[in-house]
Protein backbone atom coordinates (compact mmCIF):
# COMPACT_ATOMS: atom_id res chain seq x y z
CA UNK A 1 0.00 0.00 0.00
CA UNK A 2 1.20 3.32 -0.84
CA UNK A 3 2.28 5.32 2.24
CA UNK A 4 0.54 8.41 1.24
CA UNK A 5 -2.57 6.59 1.22
CA UNK A 6 -1.48 4.87 4.28
CA UNK A 7 -1.41 8.43 5.81
CA UNK A 8 -4.41 9.42 4.47
CA UNK A 9 -6.59 6.39 5.72
CA UNK A 10 -4.79 6.94 9.19
CA UNK A 11 -5.77 10.14 9.60
CA UNK A 12 -9.44 9.17 8.70
CA UNK A 13 -9.46 6.44 10.83
CA UNK A 14 -8.52 9.41 13.69
CA UNK A 15 -10.87 11.33 12.47
CA UNK A 16 -13.65 8.68 13.16
CA UNK A 17 -12.75 7.72 16.12
CA UNK A 18 -12.58 11.35 17.33
CA UNK A 19 -16.55 11.84 15.98
CA UNK A 20 -17.46 8.69 17.76
CA UNK A 21 -17.74 10.47 21.17
CA UNK A 22 -14.07 10.68 22.29
CA UNK A 23 -14.29 14.55 21.77
CA UNK A 24 -17.29 14.47 24.16
CA UNK A 25 -15.35 13.18 26.90
CA UNK A 26 -11.93 15.31 26.67
CA UNK A 27 -14.59 18.06 27.23
CA UNK A 28 -16.14 16.51 29.78
CA UNK A 29 -12.41 15.71 31.32
CA UNK A 30 -11.27 19.79 30.48
CA UNK A 31 -14.61 20.86 32.15
CA UNK A 32 -13.64 18.98 35.65
CA UNK A 33 -10.54 19.71 35.58
CA UNK A 34 -10.89 23.37 34.53
CA UNK A 35 -9.22 25.35 37.42
CA UNK A 36 -9.24 29.41 37.47
CA UNK A 37 -6.06 29.39 39.86
CA UNK A 38 -3.94 27.67 36.98
CA UNK A 39 -3.49 32.00 36.26
CA UNK A 40 -1.27 31.91 39.21
CA UNK A 41 1.61 29.93 40.51
CA UNK A 42 1.67 26.99 42.76
CA UNK A 43 2.60 28.95 45.69
CA UNK A 44 -0.41 30.98 45.43
CA UNK A 45 -2.51 27.98 44.95
CA UNK A 46 -1.00 26.75 48.41
CA UNK A 47 -1.52 29.76 50.33
CA UNK A 48 -4.85 29.56 49.41
CA UNK A 49 -5.56 26.23 49.96
CA UNK A 50 -4.07 26.52 52.95
CA UNK A 51 -6.53 28.45 54.35
CA UNK A 52 -8.74 27.33 57.61
CA UNK A 53 -12.46 26.64 56.67
CA UNK A 54 -14.75 28.57 57.54
CA UNK A 55 -16.30 27.92 61.13
CA UNK A 56 -18.28 29.55 63.63
CA UNK A 57 -21.06 28.49 66.20
CA UNK A 58 -24.64 27.26 65.51
CA UNK A 59 -27.26 28.67 66.58
CA UNK A 60 -30.66 26.98 68.44
CA UNK A 61 -32.45 28.90 65.16
CA UNK A 62 -30.29 29.45 62.16
CA UNK A 63 -30.02 29.83 58.45
CA UNK A 64 -26.47 29.31 56.48
CA UNK A 65 -25.78 29.52 53.05
CA UNK A 66 -22.05 29.10 53.10
CA UNK A 67 -19.78 25.46 53.43
CA UNK A 68 -18.05 25.25 56.74
CA UNK A 69 -17.80 23.76 60.02
CA UNK A 70 -20.62 24.82 62.19
CA UNK A 71 -20.69 23.48 66.30
CA UNK A 72 -23.56 23.66 68.52
CA UNK A 73 -23.48 23.57 72.13
CA UNK A 74 -26.54 23.50 74.58
CA UNK A 75 -25.45 26.38 77.36
CA UNK A 76 -29.10 25.31 78.58
CA UNK A 77 -31.93 22.72 78.00
CA UNK A 78 -32.61 23.40 73.77
CA UNK A 79 -35.57 21.02 73.07
CA UNK A 80 -36.80 23.21 69.66
CA UNK A 81 -34.07 24.11 67.35
CA UNK A 82 -33.59 23.78 63.61
CA UNK A 83 -31.18 24.93 61.31
CA UNK A 84 -32.08 26.01 57.52
CA UNK A 85 -29.43 24.86 55.07
CA UNK A 86 -29.61 27.05 51.16
CA UNK A 87 -27.16 26.70 48.79
CA UNK A 88 -27.11 28.51 44.70
CA UNK A 89 -29.65 27.17 42.78
CA UNK A 90 -26.92 24.92 40.84
CA UNK A 91 -25.37 23.37 44.10
CA UNK A 92 -26.65 20.07 46.41
CA UNK A 93 -25.83 20.14 50.30
CA UNK A 94 -23.61 17.79 51.87
CA UNK A 95 -23.55 17.77 56.10
CA UNK A 96 -21.19 15.48 57.62
CA UNK A 97 -21.59 14.90 60.74
CA UNK A 98 -17.80 15.50 62.69
CA UNK A 99 -18.69 14.82 66.43
CA UNK A 100 -21.99 14.15 68.07
CA UNK A 101 -22.46 14.40 71.60
CA UNK A 102 -26.33 13.70 72.60
CA UNK A 103 -28.26 11.40 74.34
CA UNK A 104 -30.37 9.69 72.13
CA UNK A 105 -32.31 7.59 75.27
CA UNK A 106 -32.65 11.01 77.01
CA UNK A 107 -34.63 12.78 74.84
CA UNK A 108 -32.01 14.38 72.71
CA UNK A 109 -32.57 13.78 69.02
CA UNK A 110 -30.81 15.44 65.99
CA UNK A 111 -32.85 14.73 62.38
CA UNK A 112 -31.52 15.77 59.13
CA UNK A 113 -34.72 16.85 56.63
CA UNK A 114 -33.86 16.71 52.74
CA UNK A 115 -35.26 19.87 51.90
CA UNK A 116 -36.83 22.50 53.72
CA UNK A 117 -40.23 21.57 56.06
CA UNK A 118 -42.44 24.61 57.40
CA UNK A 119 -45.83 24.33 59.17
CA UNK A 120 -46.16 20.52 58.11
CA UNK A 121 -46.07 21.68 54.15
CA UNK A 122 -42.33 20.49 52.66
CA UNK A 123 -40.17 22.12 49.72
CA UNK A 124 -39.65 19.75 47.37
CA UNK A 125 -43.68 18.12 47.61
CA UNK A 126 -44.18 14.85 48.10
CA UNK A 127 -45.30 14.59 44.26
CA UNK A 128 -41.78 16.28 43.15
CA UNK A 129 -39.42 14.13 45.42
CA UNK A 130 -37.95 10.85 44.90
CA UNK A 131 -38.41 9.85 48.62
CA UNK A 132 -41.63 9.45 50.56
CA UNK A 133 -41.94 11.66 53.19
CA UNK A 134 -40.79 9.66 56.42
CA UNK A 135 -37.19 8.49 54.26
CA UNK A 136 -36.99 11.95 53.59
CA UNK A 137 -35.69 11.95 57.90
CA UNK A 138 -32.40 10.83 58.51
CA UNK A 139 -32.20 10.45 62.21
CA UNK A 140 -29.18 10.16 63.93
CA UNK A 141 -29.98 8.40 66.98
CA UNK A 142 -31.72 5.58 64.28
CA UNK A 143 -28.26 5.21 61.88
CA UNK A 144 -26.02 6.73 64.21
CA UNK A 145 -22.66 7.28 62.32
CA UNK A 146 -23.42 4.41 59.51
CA UNK A 147 -25.28 7.32 57.38
CA UNK A 148 -22.07 9.75 58.51
CA UNK A 149 -22.76 12.02 55.41
CA UNK A 150 -25.75 12.75 53.85
CA UNK A 151 -26.20 14.98 50.80
CA UNK A 152 -29.75 16.53 49.57
CA UNK A 153 -31.41 16.28 46.63
CA UNK A 154 -31.74 19.92 45.74
CA UNK A 155 -30.26 22.92 47.01
CA UNK A 156 -32.26 23.41 50.46
CA UNK A 157 -32.30 21.18 53.58
CA UNK A 158 -32.70 21.57 57.33
CA UNK A 159 -32.26 19.91 60.74
CA UNK A 160 -33.85 19.63 63.08
CA UNK A 161 -32.36 19.24 67.24
CA UNK A 162 -33.05 18.63 70.72
CA UNK A 163 -30.45 18.86 73.43
CA UNK A 164 -31.26 18.25 77.00
CA UNK A 165 -27.88 18.62 78.85
CA UNK A 166 -25.76 21.44 79.34
CA UNK A 167 -22.38 20.81 77.15
CA UNK A 168 -23.74 18.05 74.70
CA UNK A 169 -23.54 19.32 70.91
CA UNK A 170 -22.27 18.26 67.84
CA UNK A 171 -20.48 19.67 65.17
CA UNK A 172 -21.14 19.71 61.14
CA UNK A 173 -19.53 19.97 58.35
CA UNK A 174 -21.20 21.97 55.05
CA UNK A 175 -20.43 21.41 51.76
CA UNK A 176 -21.87 22.48 48.13
CA UNK A 177 -21.52 20.22 45.61
CA UNK A 178 -22.27 21.24 42.12
CA UNK A 179 -25.81 20.28 40.41
CA UNK A 180 -25.28 20.41 36.68
CA UNK A 181 -29.60 20.17 36.61
CA UNK A 182 -31.27 21.66 39.11
CA UNK A 183 -34.70 20.06 39.61
CA UNK A 184 -36.17 21.88 42.72
CA UNK A 185 -34.88 25.05 43.79
CA UNK A 186 -35.62 27.71 46.35
CA UNK A 187 -34.01 31.13 45.99
CA UNK A 188 -32.02 32.87 47.90
CA UNK A 189 -32.41 36.35 46.77
CA UNK A 190 -35.96 37.94 45.44
CA UNK A 191 -34.37 39.03 42.64
CA UNK A 192 -32.43 37.44 39.68
CA UNK A 193 -32.55 35.46 36.33
CA UNK A 194 -32.49 31.66 36.07
CA UNK A 195 -33.18 29.06 33.24
CA UNK A 196 -34.50 26.14 34.31
CA UNK A 197 -33.85 22.70 31.85
CA UNK A 198 -35.61 19.29 32.17
CA UNK A 199 -33.51 17.32 29.81
CA UNK A 200 -35.79 14.19 28.78
CA UNK A 201 -36.78 13.39 32.44
CA UNK A 202 -39.89 12.88 33.80
CA UNK A 203 -40.04 14.78 36.82
CA UNK A 204 -41.54 17.60 38.02
CA UNK A 205 -39.12 20.58 39.06
CA UNK A 206 -40.57 23.35 40.93
CA UNK A 207 -38.52 26.90 41.24
CA UNK A 208 -40.13 28.62 44.42
CA UNK A 209 -39.33 32.52 45.74
CA UNK A 210 -40.65 33.17 49.04
CA UNK A 211 -41.38 36.67 48.17
CA UNK A 212 -44.34 38.55 46.23
CA UNK A 213 -42.74 39.09 42.88
CA UNK A 214 -42.94 40.27 39.88
CA UNK A 215 -41.78 37.17 36.69
CA UNK A 216 -41.23 37.90 33.26
CA UNK A 217 -41.03 34.79 31.43
CA UNK A 218 -38.34 35.65 28.34
CA UNK A 219 -37.91 32.14 26.76
CA UNK A 220 -39.86 28.87 26.78
CA UNK A 221 -39.18 25.95 24.46
CA UNK A 222 -41.63 22.93 25.61
CA UNK A 223 -39.83 19.99 23.10
CA UNK A 224 -40.49 20.21 19.60
CA UNK A 225 -42.44 23.54 20.30
CA UNK A 226 -39.59 25.64 19.99
CA UNK A 227 -39.78 29.59 20.89
CA UNK A 228 -43.11 30.96 21.75
CA UNK A 229 -44.88 30.05 18.23
CA UNK A 230 -47.21 27.09 17.49
CA UNK A 231 -49.48 26.39 14.87
CA UNK A 232 -52.26 25.04 16.49
CA UNK A 233 -52.42 26.24 19.92
CA UNK A 234 -53.39 23.08 22.27
CA UNK A 235 -57.55 23.25 24.17
CA UNK A 236 -55.85 22.13 27.51
CA UNK A 237 -51.85 22.26 28.56
CA UNK A 238 -52.72 18.57 30.72
CA UNK A 239 -53.13 17.21 26.93
CA UNK A 240 -49.59 18.39 26.23
CA UNK A 241 -48.05 16.55 29.02
CA UNK A 242 -44.97 19.10 28.97
CA UNK A 243 -45.72 22.51 30.36
CA UNK A 244 -44.93 25.10 32.85
CA UNK A 245 -46.93 27.14 35.81
CA UNK A 246 -47.28 29.58 37.82
CA UNK A 247 -48.25 29.02 41.39
CA UNK A 248 -48.74 31.43 43.96
CA UNK A 249 -49.55 30.93 47.78
CA UNK A 250 -49.25 31.56 51.53
CA UNK A 251 -47.64 28.05 52.13
CA UNK A 252 -44.19 26.27 50.64
CA UNK A 253 -46.07 23.52 49.11
CA UNK A 254 -45.86 23.85 45.66
CA UNK A 255 -49.03 20.84 45.44
CA UNK A 256 -51.13 23.33 47.72
CA UNK A 257 -50.42 26.51 46.34
CA UNK A 258 -52.93 28.51 43.51
CA UNK A 259 -52.45 28.02 39.95
CA UNK A 260 -52.34 31.26 38.17
CA UNK A 261 -51.66 30.57 34.72
CA UNK A 262 -50.48 27.47 32.47
CA UNK A 263 -48.17 27.75 29.47
CA UNK A 264 -47.71 25.81 27.01
CA UNK A 265 -48.88 27.55 23.78
CA UNK A 266 -47.48 30.76 21.91
CA UNK A 267 -46.98 34.08 22.96
CA UNK A 268 -45.64 36.92 21.38
CA UNK A 269 -43.02 39.04 23.32
CA UNK A 270 -41.82 38.22 27.06
CA UNK A 271 -44.87 37.35 29.46
CA UNK A 272 -44.84 38.97 32.57
CA UNK A 273 -46.77 38.64 36.13
CA UNK A 274 -47.17 40.37 39.15
CA UNK A 275 -47.96 37.89 42.23
CA UNK A 276 -48.88 39.16 45.41
CA UNK A 277 -47.95 36.32 47.63
CA UNK A 278 -45.81 35.10 50.09
CA UNK A 279 -44.42 32.08 47.81
CA UNK A 280 -44.18 32.46 43.92
CA UNK A 281 -43.18 29.52 42.24
CA UNK A 282 -42.46 28.50 38.87
CA UNK A 283 -42.96 24.80 37.84
CA UNK A 284 -42.27 22.61 34.77
CA UNK A 285 -43.79 19.81 34.22
CA UNK A 286 -42.30 17.16 31.91
CA UNK A 287 -43.00 13.97 30.58
CA UNK A 288 -39.63 12.79 29.52
CA UNK A 289 -40.28 12.92 25.83
CA UNK A 290 -38.34 15.92 25.17
CA UNK A 291 -35.75 18.63 26.23
CA UNK A 292 -37.91 21.85 28.16
CA UNK A 293 -36.49 24.71 29.12
CA UNK A 294 -37.84 27.84 30.31
CA UNK A 295 -36.35 31.76 30.77
CA UNK A 296 -37.70 34.13 33.54
CA UNK A 297 -36.52 36.67 35.46
CA UNK A 298 -37.94 37.78 38.71
CA UNK A 299 -37.89 41.26 41.39
CA UNK A 300 -39.58 41.79 44.20
CA UNK A 301 -42.65 43.68 44.72
CA UNK A 302 -42.39 47.08 46.23
CA UNK A 303 -45.54 48.13 48.88
CA UNK A 304 -47.03 50.18 46.72
CA UNK A 305 -47.14 47.78 43.53
CA UNK A 306 -48.92 45.27 46.53
CA UNK A 307 -51.77 47.71 46.89
CA UNK A 308 -52.20 48.14 43.18
CA UNK A 309 -54.63 46.17 41.93
CA UNK A 310 -53.95 47.71 37.98
CA UNK A 311 -52.70 45.25 35.47
CA UNK A 312 -51.94 41.48 35.46
CA UNK A 313 -52.24 40.63 39.19
CA UNK A 314 -54.15 38.60 41.18
CA UNK A 315 -53.68 39.95 44.32
CA UNK A 316 -57.25 38.36 46.07
CA UNK A 317 -56.01 35.12 46.86
CA UNK A 318 -52.76 35.90 48.54
CA UNK A 319 -53.75 38.96 49.84
CA UNK A 320 -57.36 37.51 51.73
CA UNK A 321 -54.64 35.47 53.24
CA UNK A 322 -52.40 37.27 54.86
CA UNK B 1 -3.13 9.30 -6.80
CA UNK B 2 -5.98 12.01 -7.12
CA UNK B 3 -8.36 8.85 -7.39
CA UNK B 4 -6.91 7.73 -3.84
CA UNK B 5 -7.25 11.28 -2.65
CA UNK B 6 -11.10 11.68 -3.94
CA UNK B 7 -11.83 8.47 -1.99
CA UNK B 8 -10.70 10.05 0.51
CA UNK B 9 -12.23 12.77 0.63
CA UNK B 10 -15.53 10.90 0.06
CA UNK B 11 -15.11 8.33 2.89
CA UNK B 12 -14.61 11.89 5.10
CA UNK B 13 -17.95 13.12 4.07
CA UNK B 14 -19.50 10.10 4.69
CA UNK B 15 -18.73 10.22 7.87
CA UNK B 16 -19.45 13.87 8.53
CA UNK B 17 -23.12 13.43 7.16
CA UNK B 18 -23.87 10.56 9.81
CA UNK B 19 -22.32 11.25 12.48
CA UNK B 20 -25.06 12.71 14.87
CA UNK B 21 -25.22 15.96 16.38
CA UNK B 22 -22.09 15.60 19.79
CA UNK B 23 -24.30 18.43 21.67
CA UNK B 24 -23.03 18.70 24.63
CA UNK B 25 -26.54 18.72 26.40
CA UNK B 26 -27.31 15.34 26.27
CA UNK B 27 -23.53 13.76 26.71
CA UNK B 28 -23.31 15.35 29.81
CA UNK B 29 -23.79 12.93 33.26
CA UNK B 30 -25.39 9.58 32.42
CA UNK B 31 -27.97 8.15 29.96
CA UNK B 32 -31.17 10.22 30.04
CA UNK B 33 -33.56 10.05 32.25
CA UNK B 34 -32.01 8.52 34.60
CA UNK B 35 -29.44 11.18 36.65
CA UNK B 36 -27.00 9.36 39.30
CA UNK B 37 -25.11 11.65 41.24
CA UNK B 38 -21.81 10.00 41.98
CA UNK B 39 -21.57 7.93 45.47
CA UNK B 40 -18.53 7.86 47.84
CA UNK B 41 -17.98 5.17 50.00
CA UNK B 42 -19.93 6.81 53.20
CA UNK B 43 -22.29 9.03 51.52
CA UNK B 44 -25.56 8.41 51.22
CA UNK B 45 -27.85 9.98 48.77
CA UNK B 46 -31.39 11.04 48.44
CA UNK B 47 -32.15 9.57 45.32
CA UNK B 48 -33.44 6.70 45.37
CA UNK B 49 -36.79 4.74 43.19
CA UNK B 50 -39.76 6.24 43.99
CA UNK B 51 -41.70 4.27 46.46
CA UNK B 52 -45.43 4.69 46.59
CA UNK B 53 -46.80 7.19 48.34
CA UNK B 54 -48.34 6.85 51.90
CA UNK B 55 -50.98 8.73 53.42
CA UNK B 56 -49.49 11.19 56.04
CA UNK B 57 -51.63 12.70 58.75
CA UNK B 58 -51.94 16.11 59.22
CA UNK B 59 -49.69 17.87 61.73
CA UNK B 60 -50.76 19.68 64.86
CA UNK B 61 -50.81 23.56 64.11
CA UNK B 62 -49.75 25.90 66.38
CA UNK B 63 -49.21 29.42 65.94
CA UNK B 64 -48.39 32.01 68.28
CA UNK B 65 -47.99 35.11 66.92
CA UNK B 66 -44.50 35.89 65.54
CA UNK B 67 -43.04 32.81 67.66
CA UNK B 68 -42.88 29.79 66.36
CA UNK B 69 -42.82 25.91 67.69
CA UNK B 70 -41.53 22.73 66.99
CA UNK B 71 -43.91 20.58 66.16
CA UNK B 72 -43.16 17.02 67.11
CA UNK B 73 -44.29 13.51 65.38
CA UNK B 74 -44.20 11.45 68.27
CA UNK B 75 -44.79 13.53 71.32
CA UNK B 76 -44.61 10.12 73.63
CA UNK B 77 -41.33 10.39 72.73
CA UNK B 78 -40.58 13.83 75.05
CA UNK B 79 -42.10 12.65 78.53
CA UNK B 80 -44.06 15.70 80.05
CA UNK B 81 -41.87 16.48 82.52
CA UNK B 82 -39.23 17.96 79.41
CA UNK B 83 -41.84 20.44 78.38
CA UNK B 84 -41.42 22.36 81.20
CA UNK B 85 -41.77 26.10 81.12
CA UNK B 86 -38.42 26.99 81.17
CA UNK B 87 -37.99 24.88 77.39
CA UNK B 88 -36.44 27.65 75.79
CA UNK B 89 -37.63 29.19 72.79
CA UNK B 90 -35.60 30.70 70.09
CA UNK B 91 -34.58 33.64 69.01
CA UNK B 92 -30.94 33.82 68.09
CA UNK B 93 -30.31 30.91 70.44
CA UNK B 94 -31.19 33.02 73.67
CA UNK B 95 -34.08 32.73 75.61
CA UNK B 96 -35.71 36.09 76.52
CA UNK B 97 -39.28 34.60 75.83
CA UNK B 98 -41.85 35.86 78.33
CA UNK B 99 -42.91 32.84 80.63
CA UNK B 100 -46.36 32.64 80.22
CA UNK B 101 -45.95 32.05 76.40
CA UNK B 102 -43.92 28.53 77.41
CA UNK B 103 -46.31 27.96 80.10
CA UNK B 104 -48.83 27.54 77.39
CA UNK B 105 -46.91 25.91 75.29
CA UNK B 106 -46.37 23.46 77.69
CA UNK B 107 -49.45 23.68 79.15
CA UNK B 108 -50.52 22.54 75.25
CA UNK B 109 -48.67 19.91 74.77
CA UNK B 110 -50.10 18.34 78.30
CA UNK B 111 -53.14 18.32 77.28
CA UNK B 112 -52.50 16.78 73.51
CA UNK B 113 -50.79 14.40 74.95
CA UNK B 114 -54.31 13.67 77.26
CA UNK B 115 -56.62 13.48 73.92
CA UNK B 116 -53.97 11.31 71.76
CA UNK B 117 -54.99 7.57 72.27
CA UNK B 118 -52.08 6.06 74.41
CA UNK B 119 -48.99 4.27 72.98
CA UNK B 120 -46.44 2.21 74.42
CA UNK B 121 -43.72 4.10 75.11
CA UNK B 122 -41.47 2.29 72.89
CA UNK B 123 -38.49 4.66 73.34
CA UNK B 124 -38.13 3.97 76.70
CA UNK B 125 -38.36 0.43 76.30
CA UNK B 126 -35.36 -1.77 77.80
CA UNK B 127 -32.27 -3.57 75.88
CA UNK B 128 -33.46 -6.53 76.54
CA UNK B 129 -37.42 -6.32 76.02
CA UNK B 130 -36.00 -5.07 72.22
CA UNK B 131 -33.96 -7.85 71.70
CA UNK B 132 -36.43 -10.62 72.45
CA UNK B 133 -38.86 -10.24 69.61
CA UNK B 134 -36.06 -8.53 67.86
CA UNK B 135 -37.82 -8.03 63.73
CA UNK B 136 -41.38 -7.62 65.06
CA UNK B 137 -40.70 -5.07 67.48
CA UNK B 138 -38.44 -3.09 64.65
CA UNK B 139 -41.60 -3.85 62.28
CA UNK B 140 -44.22 -2.31 64.63
CA UNK B 141 -41.90 1.01 65.60
CA UNK B 142 -41.09 1.64 62.09
CA UNK B 143 -44.83 1.01 61.13
CA UNK B 144 -45.71 3.39 63.87
CA UNK B 145 -43.15 6.03 62.78
CA UNK B 146 -44.90 6.01 59.24
CA UNK B 147 -47.90 6.95 61.01
CA UNK B 148 -46.47 9.66 62.74
CA UNK B 149 -47.11 13.28 61.40
CA UNK B 150 -43.48 14.56 60.49
CA UNK B 151 -41.79 16.65 62.69
CA UNK B 152 -41.93 20.02 61.36
CA UNK B 153 -41.43 23.93 62.26
CA UNK B 154 -44.14 26.84 63.02
CA UNK B 155 -42.39 30.03 61.96
CA UNK B 156 -43.36 32.60 59.55
CA UNK B 157 -42.31 33.43 56.06
CA UNK B 158 -41.71 36.91 57.92
CA UNK B 159 -39.28 35.36 60.41
CA UNK B 160 -37.75 32.71 57.17
CA UNK B 161 -37.54 36.09 55.50
CA UNK B 162 -35.19 37.40 58.08
CA UNK B 163 -32.93 34.64 58.95
CA UNK B 164 -32.59 33.86 54.88
CA UNK B 165 -31.11 37.44 54.59
CA UNK B 166 -28.58 36.99 57.57
CA UNK B 167 -27.53 33.66 56.02
CA UNK B 168 -27.07 36.51 52.73
CA UNK B 169 -25.28 38.89 54.81
CA UNK B 170 -23.03 36.56 56.10
CA UNK B 171 -22.14 34.77 53.40
CA UNK B 172 -21.32 38.13 51.40
CA UNK B 173 -19.03 39.39 54.66
CA UNK B 174 -17.49 36.05 54.14
CA UNK B 175 -16.69 36.35 50.40
CA UNK B 176 -15.39 39.64 50.97
CA UNK B 177 -12.98 38.16 53.80
CA UNK B 178 -11.67 35.94 51.18
CA UNK B 179 -11.47 38.87 48.27
CA UNK B 180 -9.57 40.18 50.64
CA UNK B 181 -6.93 37.82 51.39
CA UNK B 182 -6.81 37.01 47.88
CA UNK B 183 -5.82 40.49 46.86
CA UNK B 184 -3.43 39.95 49.91
CA UNK B 185 -1.56 36.71 48.58
CA UNK B 186 -1.83 38.27 44.81
CA UNK B 187 0.17 41.72 46.08
CA UNK B 188 2.72 39.80 47.69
Amino acid sequence: MPPNFKLQGHFILIFLAALRGESRYLEMQEAVGYDPLLLFNANLKRDLAGEQPYRRALRCLDMLSLPGQFTFTADQPQLHCAAFFIGEPQEFITIHYDLVSIDCQGGDFLKVFDGWILKGEKFPSSQDHPLPTMERYIDFCESGLIRRSIRSSQNVAMIFFRVHEPGNGFTLTIKMDSNLFPCNVISQTPNGRFTLVVPHQHRNCSFSIIYPVAIKISDLTLGHFHGLHLKRPPADCGEIGDFVELLGGTGLDPSKMMPLADLCYPFHGPAQMKIGCDNTVVRMVSSGKHINRVTFEYRQLEPSELENENGNSIPEFCLLSL
Amino acid sequence: MRLRLLLSAGVLLVALLRCPPCGALLSRGSAPGAPQPPRGPHTLDFFQPEQPQQPQPRPVLLRMGEEYFLRLGNLHKSPAPRMSPDSSALAGGSDNRPGSHQAAAANFFRALLQQLPPRPLDSRAGPAERSAPGGHQEALERERRSEEPPISLDLTFHLLREVLEMARAEQLAQQAHSNRKLMEIIGK
